[in-house]
């Protein structure tokens, strides 16, 4: 065996040496390469995208790409477990914040919730946080984990289905408590140390922080909305201090942050008469954007019945938010049921459908397609800027 | 587009959530789990075969257009080895659910269907069906199917098929 072995390397050897000199005398032989793992620059670029994928074939699999929306191409990927949502990306992007729930077992054993630290440079895990294992396994919402507004506490929807917000402490890194949210859903950051929660009789829990994470003070408004006759979309965007939820019918409800508590600015129609009568109206899972220097709000808008709120459409339509005036019209290439849209001087649009894995990418200014990138995941969801 | 037991059911859900603390809920909840997880025990939920349709409950069970299905989202446990009111073999019915109500064109009727999710497994991955008559946001638990309610089961969250069994007629 061994005298086979010793002549098989004599034999790779002498035809190594012939190739050798008979490619010295080629004029365009590559060059040898060194092997390696790619990084990212140290900053995120403007026009990077998250595609988060919930997987819902797969659900113990879910993944985050990453996008450079100009170039069209994907630059990496997180692996981010089961009954994935979205990442949560604070001010400085120096570090990638993901809510995360394992199996011992894959599917059955034992449950851990995380909240896994990444590092936006390698795409590697820092660290992680270990939570209760109560996370909401929801149909994926920006609105299930968010960072205050200083950065220093991620709040976690709980679902148990008992209602409660986890509170993790960023700066030492630990699980700082629980919040009873009792009757009231999902989490609506309003400050540094505050929150809001919507609770099923259309009022809001808001709720005060202390520097420890803890309920400093938990109060309820009065009935906002009417759940039963026109509910409020859970999917709002913010600008300053101001959340815009649309209602199921078209109607804007700016829920505006003030000393007093959270108070409902006058109420404003996406749709005309004429529209409604057509039944125009927005659907999809992140149904709206915006483009906070120049004040345009998007919204995946269709035409449709009452069942249709959660479904894709074929048209983005853009209001100006100072005016409350449609000033644009954009046909999709395709279909959409998230937007996003960048928040430079140069803003694109993209957009996303859980029921292909395309990512479209528009000039969000002219609304004209740019191009699109394939084979992202399964049933991409919610489209997160870094 | 409401009815009585949409109404009854927002009245309760709105004095719940105004009056009472988590420990009341959790009681009340109790009860409601209870009721839900005695439900499998009856025959009717016990490995049945799927409903054999006719006049009375007409369509496919394996079809989205079937008539229960009015507000569910998820794999149809009909094409996954169960029925519309039996999970398949090897997983556990979800204790809570949540609730829509569906026009039965056979007989007239409009019924009270229970989305009870099968857990314990991955998804099945067959006959994906999303409608959304009377869905309603995630802040109103028990009128939304965009919770995986496989979130109070012994065997864990893991989310394999949705089924749509009849629990009540609603007028």
């Amino acid at each position: 065996m061994r005298s086979n072995n010793n002549s098989r390397r004599l034999r790779t050897a002498a035809v190594a040496l012939l190739l050798g000199a008979c490619g010295g005398t080629a004029a365009a032989q590559l060059p040898i390469e060194a092997g390696g793992v790619e990084q990212l620059p140290a900053h995120p670029g403007a026009h990077w995208v998250w595609v988060n994928d919930f997987s819902f074939f797969a659900l113990p699999d879910g993944k985050a790409f990453l996008v450079d929306g100009d170039a069209g191409r994907m630059l990496g990927l997180l692996s981010t477990g089961y009954s994935f949502a979205a990442l949560v990306i604070p001010h400085d992007a120096a570090v990638i914040y993901s809510p995360e729930t394992y199996f011992s077992r894959g599917t059955r054993g034992i449950r851990t919730d995380v909240v896994t630290l990444y590092d936006p440079v390698h795409l590697a895990p820092l660290g992680e946080i270990r939570i209760p294992p109560k996370r909401a396994s929801i149909m994926a919402m920006i609105a299930g984990a968010v960072l205050t507004d200083d950065d220093r506490f991620l709040l976690i929807y709980n679902y148990t289905p008992a209602q409660s917000v986890t509170v993790v402490d960023t700066r030492t890194r630990k699980f700082a408590g629980e919040i009873e949210t009792a009757g009231c859903a999902l989490v609506y950051p309003t400050g540094p140390r505050s929150f809001f929660s919507i609770c099923g009789d259309g009022s809001l829990l808001q709720v005060a922080l202390t520097d420890q994470g803890g309920a400093r003070s938990r109060t309820r408004t009065r009935e906002l909305f009417d759940g039963l006759k026109d509910p409020l979309t859970e999917k709002p965007v913010r600008i300053g201090d101001t959340w815009l939820f649309a209602s199921f019918e078209g109607t804007m409800y700016p829920l505006k942050s003030t000393p007093a508590g959270i108070e409902l600015q006058p109420t404003w129609p996406l749709f005309s008469a004429a529209e409604l009568a057509q039944h125009w109206r927005t659907g999809g899972l992140q149904h709206l954007a915006l483009q906070r220097s120049s004040g345009r709000l998007f919204a995946i808008v269709h035409r449709g019945g009452t069942q249709t709120h959660k479904d894709p459409g074929a048209d983005v339509w853009v209001w100006d938010l100072a005016s409350h005036r449609k000033v644009q019209q954009i046909s999709a290439r395709n279909k959409v049921a998230s937007i996003q849209v960048t928040q430079d001087d140069k803003p694109l649009l993209f957009g996303c459908s859980f029921e292909s894995n395309r990512l479209d990418v528009y000039d969000a200014g002219s609304g004209k397609y740019l191009r699109s990138v394939e084979g992202l995941g399964q049933t991409p969801g919610l489209l997160v800027t870094p | 587009m409401h009815n009585p037991v949409d109404e009854l059911m927002e009245r309760w859900a709105r004095g719940m959530a105004r009056r009472l603390s988590r420990r009341h809920f959790l009681r009340n909840l109790g009860g409601l789990m209870f009721g839900a997880a005695a439900l499998p025990l009856l025959p009717v939920a016990r490995g049945a075969p799927a409903p054999a349709g006719g006049a009375a409950d007409p369509g496919d069970p394996q079809s989205c257009e079937y008539w229960r299905h009015c507000a569910i989202d998820g794999f149809l446990c009909g094409c996954c080895g169960g029925s519309a009111h039996s999970c398949p073999p090897g997983t556990e019915a979800s204790a809570v659910t949540w609730v829509g109500t569906c026009h039965n064109p056979g007989d007239g009727h409009d019924y009270i269907v229970s989305y009870n999710d099968c857990c314990g497994k991955t998804e099945c991955g067959r006959c994906l069906c999303n409608r959304n008559e009377d869905d309603k946001p995630l802040y109103m638990p028990f009128k939304s199917n965009d919770y995986n309610w496989c979130v109070a089961s012994k065997a864990g969250i893991a989310y394999h098929c949705s089924t749509a069994r009849i629990v009540g007629v609603a007028k």
